[in-house]
């Protein structure tokens, strides 16, 4: 399944048997999930794009995927030429991802055109050049009628024949011949340290290929953690920066960037989302204005979660469904905890009006997440998120500026859609608060995403008489009228309980 | 009893380096009256599907089938002394004058 994005401006296109044209360039699908929405539809027909990186970040499992999808959903023949790995060697890795590619050389939709190391003693007297080779491949996609190409691992020829500038002028040759052809070409090179053999050090890459990505592998603490960036791609349009991948049981799968145009807001003041709380309902000016982020910032047992629990019963009581983004406990804890206030979350998600995503903590990808949470929103609709919580994030990533950005793409996604996003915050506050300076404890840290929310709800304890009690107050919320009353309320049977305004 | 030697020599059509190969193969051949060459010269461009058996890259490629071992030799053969030793006409210690 594809990662759609609906509702979303961008150029993607949704990738069965379709090419779509962007700058006056046909583009073809490589069928490698995610990664034709970040190229805006796919690669350039009849061009040659250059997968760059070192051992291991999954260049040959790319261009293994580009093949396969090809021959397979897009019914566009290929040829294989291989510098590293006997052809019997990539058959047999390949079934690891249920690729059948025997199968496809029987049906001569696949041909294989073998440059792997043989073990015959091999002397240079005198010129040469590597005609040879291209009239292998030549040959090869005649005979497989072959519309894309893999060349893996093109940095081999280095290694392979002493002649540099006769391997810079075969690669000049070969991809004009392949354009000749109109055939797509994927060109993997391995990416060594600083004196390694660099594509680019002999200039191909600038001249040669349309389009550069790289692939980088970072250690994680339990797994891999695996970017790539799109260097370039001429004449077409693609969405820049890094983005994330994995290697799966089925292929690659990337996540791309969610891009909603920041121009597009349905923020509608008019229409206010509801708690179902009517005192918070009404400190806010009837309710939380619709395509709005608003932080609740709290010490732990202060009912963060409480609090969203009840905006999503609300919400769905309405008919608005809900994603509730668990970051903080297993969600059988949270629904048996929803329980015990009434709430009937296991119901809920079994009628299809909620869908919890609990993401892996360790070793998150925030792209993933982030394309989870926009695959759930899309696929039942729902108009509110709850993230429980931001601060678990920061602590998974490890990465303030990571969790940042996660926050501006989430919220232009939500504003683009018209959901309101709950999110919570555990704040450091202490229980010191002084008489008649109730706030002057409060932690400033969720003010660091005070740009992005739009609102902030702060929850507090207080120690009154040798107990404790529960404050509430609204901080910010843009565009509305808010209450600035600080509030008591306590947590019951029932959820929450608001309470009048607090006065010592 | 003479020694019997099996080559191929890949070319493609009248390329330079493909044409002073040849020649320069049969200068060596011809100075070898101990040996018996069976030569046999191909052309990718018509035969593509024997290059694929043989794994061509380079051209000219010269392939010595037999006696085994099987050894290559690239280019277009104007340094004789390494063709002499590829196809192990000489061995390293008896260079020619």
């Amino acid at each position: 399944m594809a990662a759609k994005i609906k509702g979303i401006p961008a150029k993607a296109k949704s990738t069965d048997n379709s090419s779509s044209v962007s700058g006056g360039v046909e583009k073809i699908p490589t069928g490698i999930k995610g990664f034709d929405e970040v190229l805006e539809g796919g690669v350039p027909r009849g061009r040659a794009l250059l997968i760059t990186g070192s051992t291991g970040t999954g260049k040959t499992v790319f261009a293994n995927e580009f093949l396969y999808r090809g021959i397979t959903k897009y019914n566009e023949n290929g040829v294989y030429v291989t510098f590293e790995e006997h052809p019997k060697e990539i058959i047999k890795n390949v079934r690891n991802f249920g690729w059948d590619l025997d199968i496809l050389i029987r049906q001569k939709k696949l041909v294989f055109v073998d440059a792997s190391p043989d073990n015959i003693q091999t002397r240079e007297s005198g010129e040469y050049d590597l005609l040879g080779l291209v009239e292998r491949i030549k040959h090869a996609i005649v005979k497989a009628k072959a519309k894309r190409v893999v060349i893996d691992v093109v940095s081999m020829l280095f290694s392979k024949f002493s002649n540099k500038d006769t391997i810079r002028e075969v690669i000049f040759l070969i991809c004009d011949e392949l354009k000749r052809l109109d055939v797509t070409t994927v060109i993997t090179a391995e990416k060594a340290g600083d004196n390694g053999n660099t594509l680019s050090r002999y200039g191909v890459e600038e001249y040669v290929l349309d389009g550069v990505v790289e692939l980088v592998l970072k250690t994680g603490q339990q797994q891999f953690l695996r970017k790539m960036f799109i260097k370039k791609l001429r004449g077409a349009g693609y969405r820049s920066g890094q983005v994330e991948f994995e290697v799966t049981n089925n292929g690659l799968e990337v996540f791309p960037k969610i891009v909603a145009d920041h121009r597009v807001s349905k923020t509608d003041f008019k229409n206010r989302e509801m708690f179902g709380l009517e005192g918070v309902d009404k400190a806010l000016g009837g309710g939380i204005p619709q395509g709005h982020m608003l932080l609740i910032s709290g010490n732990t047992g202060t009912g963060k979660t409480i609090f969203g629990m009840h905006m999503i019963v609300e919400g769905i009581k309405k008919g608005q469904n809900a994603v509730y983004v668990a970051l903080e406990e297993p969600v059988e804890q949270i629904k048996k905890t929803a329980q015990e206030f009434g709430f009937e979350f296991e119901k809920l998600e079994k009628e299809g009006n909620l869908i919890f995503i609990c993401p892996r903590l360790i070793d998150m990808f925030n792209d993933k997440v982030l394309n989870e949470i926009v695959n759930a929103v899309n696929k039942i609709g729902a108009k509110r998120v709850v993230i429980d919580s931001i601060s678990s994030l920061m602590s998974a990533t490890m990465n303030e500026e990571s969790v940042r950005q996660f926050l501006i793409q989430a919220s232009s996604f939500f504003k683009s859609q018209g959901i309101v996003c709950l999110m919570n915050f555990l704040s450091g506050a202490n229980f010191g608060a002084a008489k008649g300076q109730l706030l002057a404890a409060f932690e400033t840290s969720a003010m660091r995403l005070s740009s992005i929310v739009d609102g902030i709800i702060l929850l507090l304890y207080v120690e009154r008489n040798q107990r404790i009690k529960r404050i509430f107050n609204i901080l910010k919320l843009r565009g509305s009228w808010h209450s600035n009353n600080i509030f008591q309320y306590e947590i019951n049977k029932n959820g929450i309980k608001f309470g009048e305004r607090y006065e010592e | 009893m003479k020694k019997k030697y099996v080559l191929k020599l890949y070319v493609i059509g009248s390329s330079a380096s493909s044409e002073r190969a040849l020649i320069n193969l049969k200068e060596i051949i011809a100075k070898e009256s101990e040996t018996v060459f069976q030569l046999e010269v191909i052309d990718v461009s018509n035969c593509p599907q024997l290059a694929e058996e043989d794994k061509i890259l380079a051209i000219p490629t010269l392939i010595r089938k037999l006696p085994i071992p099987i050894r290559k030799i690239i280019g277009d053969l104007s340094d004789k002394e390494k063709v002499l030793l590829g196809l192990n006409l000489i061995s390293q210690n008896e260079k020619p004058q």
